[in-house]
């Protein structure tokens, strides 16, 4: 692969491996070299076996299509990304500092909501989240903490500074397929694990029970079940797989009961038991007919007065997702300094808070060149990329900030990051992010590394597998002990 | 621990692995005994058709018996419920949702299984090819099941399989037993007497019986010992007695199991009673159907006391029961 590896450039984005054009950066020097020597068959044996191993482990998503859902094969990178641990033990120190002034937000939003009277967050923004439940008013989850499992963006910029895109705080996915990327590269490139020394992944089940574990100190060995919405959900693969690792009972809705103790009960071949625990995959809307939506068939009615009297713990606590929210997103370097009294050490992309005059007024000036972004969506939809978009989007966009100004918020257009991709028989720079994972119960742990999404597409941004993104194996990699570097 | 709901996936689970097993072997047998025999009116492709009780679907999809339509619809026509393609993607389906509590080896040779059979869309219609994927398949279960035996703890997963496994082993064998008829027949023509040997040999190899009837029984195939050997015979774990002995031994492991072991028995003696007579020749189909009325009933008990409880108390349950049992009948279609 010498050709392909001498011909490869960055093109003037920041390059998570190489330094400048055939320079490995420092850690990486000898996964570069040593891609660099395999033929090109033998290169594309290991692709093509990385794609088997795929298949067999029947390592799918699911895509919904008007012909009916399919299950579709992991579409996964060989070539692993990498970040040196030194750079990645100050990120985790940022995120724990992150989701800490998080879920102290959460606790005081739905108690004393002293942010807000103390003026460092508008009541309105707080109100106009569409996480907001005003029926989680007045509870305590254990630990204080709302957000049990947060998986946040990150992105690199051209500055070479890694920025947080958005907390996902309701029902994050994708950490399963951190961990089984982890497991195809074992198996396809086994060799690459005595050259460097990389930090494992695999405890991440252990930790998630220990997390859940500890959200019923009053229980010595709590009962815990995964929620999970059933077969069709897209993300079904990871719930099962999920339960399977971390060795708790994985249900569905129709499984549960709560009976006239206000218990949770499932349904056993031995009668009814109880359960202590539960991570839900399942939105707010749907976990209890009773109180959200009364249509919900996968959720389980009178869970909430369950959980309200402490009865059972649920991770992550309905009404988490008030912080899940863009514009609230912007106040985050806020909160951090107003509960925490510190200054945030992972910086937000810059954000313009539509609401704010003045704010307004930058972006109705620079709308071409920003991202323009509704409050509460996810997913890539309903967004404006300035630079990428027609004078009539914009147009559009502009109208749709006149008439509701608190609903947007915009951000600089960022160079994200490039990193070596097999595409096509080659080796291209394609863009990508980074989605670590953060678990909060009596403590803190962050995944090391995360789930590395890449956009396969030549220029695109987008890296969502469902449109069409791909994704890598994420390596921590020691750099306090490489000898040598310099030019490959 | 075992929810309701999984203890019904892994039964049917079983019962999907032990019918995908026992049809490939069915078509892998009948076909190369197609190849032996010169053409008999009572055996030919149709025979497959009718074993499986399929004639009514089959005429709604296909215009003629010609071997290439058969072997589809028995093969891979994902519109027949019973094809060898539909039993793997049910197996599959109900692997994937028990994973947390099935040996993780399983998954990929399900998998395995599952692309295989996709793979041999294309080529059902060459015999070669044909024979090389079933033996496969066949292979792919025994390792499943090889798997489910070495690694899993006898808790009550391994109870449900175990029943599952022999309900659709006794099923399955009475239904290839129900060919008895035809070939004990009175009427049966002068080439059919001819090849009987063939014949009987033949069907012991569709059960995987062969060798263990010419080592316990005789070396002589014949047709009144081989239906005693896969009715009765006590100590070859595919005979309908074997099974029905198992399928209690295993219920008695389950709680609350009293009626349904009663009933059980009840099946077991009943079965029992008729060793010592020779059933015959007019009523071996109706016997046979009989097995399989009872095997039906007794599934229905174990579903209603072990997979669909009645949750007394919240009255909510109710409707949600009936959620599950909806989802269950759509995912685990069954031949019967």
């Amino acid at each position: 692969m010498k050709k392909q590896w001498n011909n490869y450039n960055p093109e003037g984005f920041y390059d998570e491996l190489m330094l400048a054009q055939h320079q490995p950066r420092q850690p990486c020097y000898k996964l570069v070299e040593y891609l660099r020597h395999f033929s090109d068959e033998a290169f594309y044996t290991r692709v093509n076996e990385s794609e088997l191993v795929i298949r067999e482990m029947g390592i799918t998503f699911t895509v919904y299509s008007d012909a009916g859902n399919i299950d579709r094969a992991w579409p996964f990178d060989i070539i692993p990304r990498s970040i040196p641990a030194s750079e990645w033990d100050r990120t985790e120190i940022g995120l724990k500092q992150r989701i800490s002034a998080l879920n102290q937000f959460i606790e005081d939003i739905y108690n004393d909501q002293k942010i807000i009277k103390d003026g460092v967050i508008p009541e309105e923004v707080v109100l106009q989240s569409k996480g907001y439940r005003e029926q989680c008013v007045g509870m305590h989850p254990p630990h204080g903490v709302w957000a049990n499992i947060c998986g946040s963006d990150l992105v690199r910029h051209s500055d070479g500074k890694l920025y947080v895109l958005e907390d996902n705080l309701r029902v994050p996915s994708g950490v399963a397929y951190m961990l089984e990327n982890r497991n195809i590269t074992k198996r396809v490139l086994p060799e690459l694990f005595q050259l460097l020394s990389i930090r494992p992944v695999n405890d991440y089940p252990a930790h998630l029970y220990e997390m859940l574990a500890s959200l019923r100190p009053d229980i010595n060995q709590p009962t815990i079940a995964l929620l999970t919405p059933g077969i069709y959900n897209s993300a079904y693969f990871e719930h099962a797989f999920l339960a399977q690792q971390a060795g708790i009972v994985l249900l569905e809705g129709a499984d549960l009961f709560v009976d006239k103790d206000d218990n949770v009960y499932m349904k056993t071949i031995t009668g009814p038991e109880r359960v202590d625990v539960i991570y839900r995959r399942i939105d707010d809307d749907f976990i209890d007919p009773e109180v959200f939506r009364e249509d919900s068939v996968l959720g389980i009615p009178g869970i909430m007065r369950a959980w309200k009297k402490g009865n059972i713990a649920i991770a992550n606590a309905p009404g988490c997702g008030v912080a899940d929210d863009k514009v609230i997103y912007a106040y985050v370097p806020d909160m951090i300094r107003y509960y925490l009294g510190e200054e945030p050490s992972l910086p937000n992309v810059p954000t313009w808070v539509c609401r704010k005059a003045d704010d307004f007024e930058y972006v109705m000036e620079h709308l071409p060149e920003l991202v323009v972004k509704p409050a509460n969506e996810s997913g890539g939809y309903g967004m404006l990329v300035g630079p990428h978009s027609s004078e009539e989007k914009v147009e559009e966009f502009r109208k749709l900030i006149h008439e509701n100004p608190n609903n947007y918020i915009a951000q600089p257009t960022l160079n994200l990051s490039v990193t070596p991709t097999f595409c096509d028989k080659d080796i291209a720079p394609r863009h990508l992010d980074l989605r670590p994972f953060i678990l909060s119960g009596a403590d803190i742990y962050v995944t090391p590394g995360g789930l590395t999404r890449v956009a396969m597409k030549e220029g695109s941004l987008v890296v969502n597998s469902s449109q069409g993104g791909g994704s890598k194996d994420t390596w921590i990699v020691d750099d306090s002990v490489v000898i040598g570097g310099g030019a490959a | 621990m075992m929810l309701s709901s999984v203890a019904e996936r892994v039964y049917w689970m079983s019962r999907y692995l032990e019918r995908a097993q026992n049809t490939a072997r069915l078509i892998n047998v009948h076909t190369s005994l197609l190849l032996d025999l010169p053409k008999v009116k009572e055996i030919n492709w149709y025979t497959l058709i009718r074993i499986f009780d399929g004639d009514p679907l089959y005429q709604k999809i296909y215009k003629n018996y010609s071997e290439l339509n058969i072997m589809q619809f028995m093969m891979t026509d994902r519109e027949n419920p019973s094809s060898l393609l539909s039993t793997i993607f049910a197996l599959r389906e109900n692997v994937r949702t028990s994973l947390d509590l099935l040996p993780e080896e399983i998954w990929e040779q399900v998998n395995q299984q599952y692309m295989l059979l996709q793979d041999a869309q294309k080529t059902v219609g060459n015999r070669h090819m044909r024979q090389a994927a079933l033996r496969k398949i066949i292979n792919g279960c025994q390792r499943i099941r090889g798997i489910l035996d070495c690694h899993m703890s006898r808790d009550s997963a391994f109870d449900f399989i175990q029943v599952g496994k022999h309900i659709e082993r006794a099923d399955m064998n009475s239904r290839v037993l129900e060919m008895a008829s035809v070939l004990l027949s009175e009427t049966r023509s002068d080439l059919l007497r001819r090849h009987e040997g063939i014949l009987w040999t033949n069907l012991l190899e569709s059960l995987g019986a062969r060798q263990m009837y010419q080592k316990h029984m005789k070396p002589r195939v014949q047709g009144r010992d081989v239906l005693q050997f896969l009715m009765h015979d006590s100590r070859f774990p595919r005979s309908i007695e074997y099974s029905l002995h198992d399928i209690g031994v295993y219920l008695r492991q389950l709680p609350d199991h009293g009626k349904i072991v009663d009933r059980c028995e009840a099946v077991e003696q009943q079965h029992q009673a008729t060793s010592e007579v020779e059933i015959p020749v007019e009523e071996i189909q109706q016997f046979m159907d009989q097995t399989q009325y009872e095997l039906g009933q007794l599934h229905g008990l174990i579903a209603d006391q072990w997979f669909n409880p009645a949750v007394a108390g919240a009255t909510q349950s109710q409707s949600q029961s009936q959620g599950t049992q909806s989802q269950s009948s759509q995912s685990n279609n069954s031949t019967e």
